[in-house]
Parts: C-alpha cells; sequence; structure tokens
C-alpha cells in the first residue's frame, strides 16, 4: 500500500540559491501531520514543490503512487492536492462567492459543487454573510477563512496549510483551527506548517521539525512537544 | 420597502461615482458633447459614438493583453491591418463569386461573411503569435518581462507592415461599402447605413464579450489569471490555455474593429498606426488594464478629436489627445479610472 504522499530526497532552490537538501518524509491517507521549523528553514518551500509552484532540482515526489515532481500547479491540484498559501493567492477583485466557484474550477459535477459550497458556509458562516463583498476588502482573518474555503472547493485528499495563525487574532486563530480539525475528521490529510510550535504540536498527531532546508527530527507530535532539543528552540522553554 | 431601499443605495453610490476622477471626467465629457453639438450641431455627438465603439473595441483588446499578460502590445495596429487584409479579400472573393454566379446567398451574407472571417483570422493569428513568440520568450526569462516583450511586440509590428509591402504592395485596399442600402437621417445628420450597422455590430461585441468574461466559466478563468496568476494555478487553471485564448480574443477584437471599418479605412502597409494610437490614448487616459473603464474611453477620446478637428482643424487631430495624455501621465499617472484596478473587468 503505498502512501499518500511520499517525498523523497528532494532538493529545491532558487536560482543558485539551495533551500531544500535531501528533504524527505511521508503522510499516510487520514493523517494530520505538522512541519515545524524557524523562520527560513524552507518549510513554505517544501509545500509549493508539493503544489509544484517550484519544480525540485532533485528526488521525486509521488502523490497516491504517482510521480508528481515537476508538474505545473494546475496538473497537481486536479489530482487532489489543494494548496492554503500564506499570503491566500485570493482573487481581490472577485467576490466570496465568486472565489469560492473558482476554487471547484476542476470540478464537473455541479451537485458536488453545491454540497461542498454549502459545507464551506457551514463551516464558515462569517463568508455566508459576507457572500457578496469583494475579496480584497475582507479583513485578515475573513480572507484567511476564504483561502482556506476555497482550497477545500476542489474536494482535495490532501490540504497544504502553510502558516494558518499568521497575522491572526488568538481568538480567529482558534476558529481557524477548529475549521482544520473539522476538515480532517471529515477524511481530509493535512500537511500544516507553522512557526507556532506550540498550537502546532497540540492539534496535530506527527511532527517533522524542518532546519537549515533539512529535516532533523520527526517524531509523535506530543514526544516533540517533550523533546527537550524542540523545547529550547522553538518553545523557549 | 426593499426596492426603495435598493434604489436610494444605488442613487447614493451613483453620487458618491460622481465625485471620483472617473465621474467627474464622464459628467464632463457628456456636458462638453452636449455644448458641441450644441454649437455646431449634433453630427458630433452621432461620430463620436461611432467612431467611438471602435476605438473601445481596440482598446479593450489592448486592456486585456496588458492586464492579464503584462503584455503592452505595440502590434496592436497590425492585427487591426490583420482584419482589414482577411476581410478586404474575403469581400473581393465573394464579389467575384456573386458576379459569377446572380442571385446567390453569399450576396446578402458577404459583409457578414467578410468581417467574421476576419474575426477568426484575427483570432488564428493571435494564438500563433502567443505560441511562437510570447511562450518562447516566456520559458526563458521572465526578467524584464515588460520591457522585452514591448521590444517584441514592436518587431511583430515592423515584419507584419513590411510583410504586407512584399506580398499585397504597397495600394490601397479598400471596399466602397457593406450595405447597398440609402443613408439614414438622425438628429438631421446623414449617416451611412454602413456606419449604423458597423456601430450595432461593435456594440453587440462589446455586450458579448462583457457577458463572457462576467459570466462563463472561462472568462472568470481569465479575470482570476489577471488578478493572482499563482491562485489560478493553485485553482486548475492552465495558464497555457489562458494565454492562448487572451492572445486570441485581443487579436480578435482589432482584427474585428479593421475589417468593420475596411470601408472608412482601406488597407494599406502602414495603416496600423492611426487605430494603434487611438487606442493607445484611450488605455493611457482611463488606466493601464481595464477594460470596462476602456469602453468609456474610447468614447472619451473619439469625442475630444473630433471636436479638436472641428474647431482647430484636421491637423491637431492627434496633438489634443497627446497633450492630455501629458497632463493626465503628470497629474494621474495610474489614469483617470487606475486608482485601485484589481483585475481586468474589476475597478
Amino acid at each position: 500500500m503505498d502512501s499518500l504522499l511520499d517525498v523523497k530526497h528532494i532538493d529545491v532552490g532558487y536560482g543558485f540559491l539551495q533551500v531544500l537538501w535531501e528533504v524527505s518524509f511521508t503522510i499516510e491517507t487520514g493523517e494530520y501531520v505538522c512541519l515545524i521549523g524557524p523562520n527560513g528553514a524552507g518549510k513554505s518551500t517544501t509545500l509549493k514543490s508539493i503544489m509544484g509552484l517550484l519544480s525540485p532540482q532533485k528526488g521525486d515526489i509521488l502523490f497516491k503512487g504517482e510521480p508528481i515532481a515537476g508538474l505545473s500547479g494546475n496538473k497537481v491540484c486536479r489530482k487532489g492536492i489543494s494548496y492554503i498559501s500564506e499570503g491566500g493567492n485570493l482573487f481581490t477583485g472577485m467576490t466570496v462567492r465568486e472565489n469560492l466557484l473558482m476554487g471547484a474550477f476542476t470540478v464537473g459535477d455541479k451537485k458536488q459543487l453545491k454540497e461542498t459550497l454549502d459545507f464551506v458556509f457551514h463551516l464558515f458562516p462569517r463568508l455566508k454573510e459576507r457572500e457578496k463583498q469583494l475579496a480584497g476588502t475582507m479583513s485578515g482573518g475573513e480572507r484567511k477563512m476564504l483561502t482556506i474555503g476555497r482550497g477545500i472547493m476542489a474536494t482535495p485528499s490532501l490540504l497544504l496549510v502553510d502558516e494558518p495563525s499568521l497575522g491572526l487574532a488568538p481568538l480567529i486563530t482558534n476558529d481557524v483551527f477548529a475549521a482544520l480539525d473539522v476538515l480532517n475528521k471529515r477524511g481530509i490529510t493535512l500537511l500544516l506548517v507553522e512557526q507556532n510550535a506550540v498550537k502546532a504540536l497540540k492539534v496535530t498527531g506527527r511532527g517533522y521539525v524542518l532546519e537549515k532546508g533539512k529535516i532533523v527530527l520527526h517524531e509523535k507530535s506530543q514526544d516533540l512537544a517533550k523533546n527537550d532539543y524542540v523545547k529550547k528552540v522553538f518553545l523557549g522553554v | 420597502m426593499g426596492l426603495i431601499h435598493r434604489f436610494k443605495s444605488m442613487l447614493y453610490s451613483t453620487f458618491a461615482n460622481i465625485r471620483s476622477a472617473a465621474g467627474i471626467t464622464i459628467t464632463l465629457t457628456i456636458i462638453i458633447a452636449i455644448l458641441g453639438a450644441v454649437d455646431k450641431g449634433s453630427y458630433i455627438i452621432v461620430n463620436t459614438i461611432v467612431t467611438g465603439g471602435m476605438w473601445a473595441l481596440m482598446a479593450m483588446g489592448l486592456a486585456l493583453l496588458f492586464g492579464v499578460m503584462n503584455v503592452a502590445n505595440f502590434a496592436h495596429g497590425e492585427f487591426f491591418m490583420v482584419g482589414a487584409l482577411a476581410a478586404y479579400f474575403i469581400m473581393t472573393f465573394s464579389g467575384q463569386y456573386v458576379a459569377a454566379h446572380p442571385g446567390t446567398w453569399v450576396a446578402g451574407a458577404a459583409p457578414f461573411l467578410g468581417i467574421f472571417g476576419a474575426t477568426i483570422a484575427g483570432s488564428l493569428f493571435g494564438a500563433v503569435c502567443e505560441v511562437l513568440v510570447f511562450r518562447q520568450l516566456r520559458k526563458r526569462s521572465r526578467e524584464q518581462w515588460v520591457m522585452n516583450v514591448f521590444i517584441l511586440t514592436l518587431g511583430i509590428s515592423v515584419i507584419l507592415a513590411n510583410g504586407h509591402q512584399l506580398l499585397f504592395g504597397t495600394g490601397y485596399k479598400g471596399i466602397v461599402k457593406y450595405l447597398d442600402l440609402p443613408s439614414i437621417s438622425i438628429f438631421q445628420t446623414l449617416i451611412s447605413s454602413d456606419r449604423i450597422f458597423v456601430f450595432l455590430l461593435g456594440m453587440v461585441a462589446i455586450i458579448v464579450f462583457w457577458l463572457f468574461m462576467k459570466f462563463s466559466k472561462t472568462g472568470r478563468a481569465i479575470r482570476a489569471v489577471s488578478q493572482d496568476e499563482t491562485g489560478a494555478l493553485m485553482v486548475g487553471i492552465d495558464l497555457n490555455r489562458i494565454q492562448i485564448l487572451t492572445l486570441a480574443i485581443s487579436s480578435a477584437l482589432a482584427a474585428f474593429s479593421g475589417a468593420s471599418l475596411l470601408f472608412m479605412f482601406p488597407a494599406y502597409p502602414t495603416m496600423g498606426m492611426a487605430p494603434l494610437y487611438n487606442s493607445w490614448f484611450v488605455v493611457i487616459v482611463v488606466g493601464m488594464g481595464n477594460v470596462g473603464a476602456a469602453v468609456i474611453g474610447g468614447f472619451i477620446v473619439a469625442l475630444f478629436q473630433i471636436l479638436t478637428t472641428v474647431y482647430f482643424g484636421e491637423g491637431w487631430g492627434f496633438v489634443v489627445p497627446s497633450a492630455l495624455i501629458i497632463l493626465i501621465l503628470v497629474v494621474k499617472p495610474s489614469g483617470i479610472f487606475g486608482s485601485s484596478v484589481r483585475g481586468v473587468l474589476e475597478q
């Protein structure tokens, strides 16, 4: 049985600057995995490489047993991966509803689209209230909700979430994490990238620690939270 | 109750719009047009509407290309020429065919065949340009994209103008008229039936294009790419397809205008200059990359050209709009609609 996602020894860089060195990890179906690490460790780069926004110079990425390294983003999306980027990459001149419909660009089935849309509005009632508002005029928290909503409109089997807590008020951060939890319980596999290691280790099952472009630790999240090294470097204890 | 409330908010937003730069300009334009018409006759308004419609079409294509692909196209006039040439050949051949077979259906359909044939030829030509030229550059490097593409389009323009001269010579290739109908009098102004025909076709084209961009899934995808390319990739939009489509549409709009105006401007090698300048006037005045504003801008620029021609003489037709553009670039470089452009269709 193949893993859902199998990242094998990838090297990724921007031009002459290499960011990831031999990064490998696997994710099984239904898991909730986090990737923690300090600023500039290459967490976002890892997600972008999986999504096809960057292509690895070396190594392979298997999704459901199929190689996806080097495919362009739109093809990766069609395979069933959604990426909730840090900045959102929302269509700021479109309404909330139009953004959500764009998220379902690859979905042909009208009935399925309607169901997912209802689910998104159920998950984030705030989006329902703001249905006709332009995405560019919303607050940071609402934008984050819309980004997640747009991401799940494609009914992905793997959701890559990049820094969901960044720049959000604590209360809204909790809402967002609660929504991610609901998604995981509904069977969507999640890969979470966070700087807020305390929070990330609390909600996820397994964690990888990325430092200077290399995976340095891999354990169950609860064990990682007790790990002396992690405590010292990330948790500030 | 709800209706009254909606009417109130509509009224409010209208007044809010009038206070903006765009609102002021539109209001001023309408006032100037009315004053001009009172002073010199209503033909000023009629002419503005007919030529403005075509500049609007040209400028829409230009704005679309800039908004979606960041291409500042200086070969737009040559796309116009491609349309004019295609329409000329279709009209000539169908004329010969009709002469050989009197009474065929081709006689009545020839103008439509000419204009739609030219539009299709234009869209194919645009698609070829994308695949052979822009895509190749995109594969090599995206650094200094705007500058490199600007030079590329200048090159395309030179090649096409000279290619035209090489293949078809420098002579004027035109037709006398599209429709064999008498002129129509509107507000004591005699307008040829061709002008009305072309204006109506142009309006239909603008409306179809607008509906396509606003409501179709593909149109929405084009707008998505113009607003966030990475976001568009992430939701599964095939950028290659959108880029081919955008160039095809943009070039088709230019070719459509070229074909429609063939009875006014016969085809010759450097014919692209005037439409190129005019459409650039429009996009600079309203702000780059905004398709909706380009429609209004088309009429504004047409009005100013017609007024200067009437009041200062034929030779000043380009001078006053150019001065206006310098003024706009100094005072409001983003264009009068350009303060908060978020995409090709949104302001």
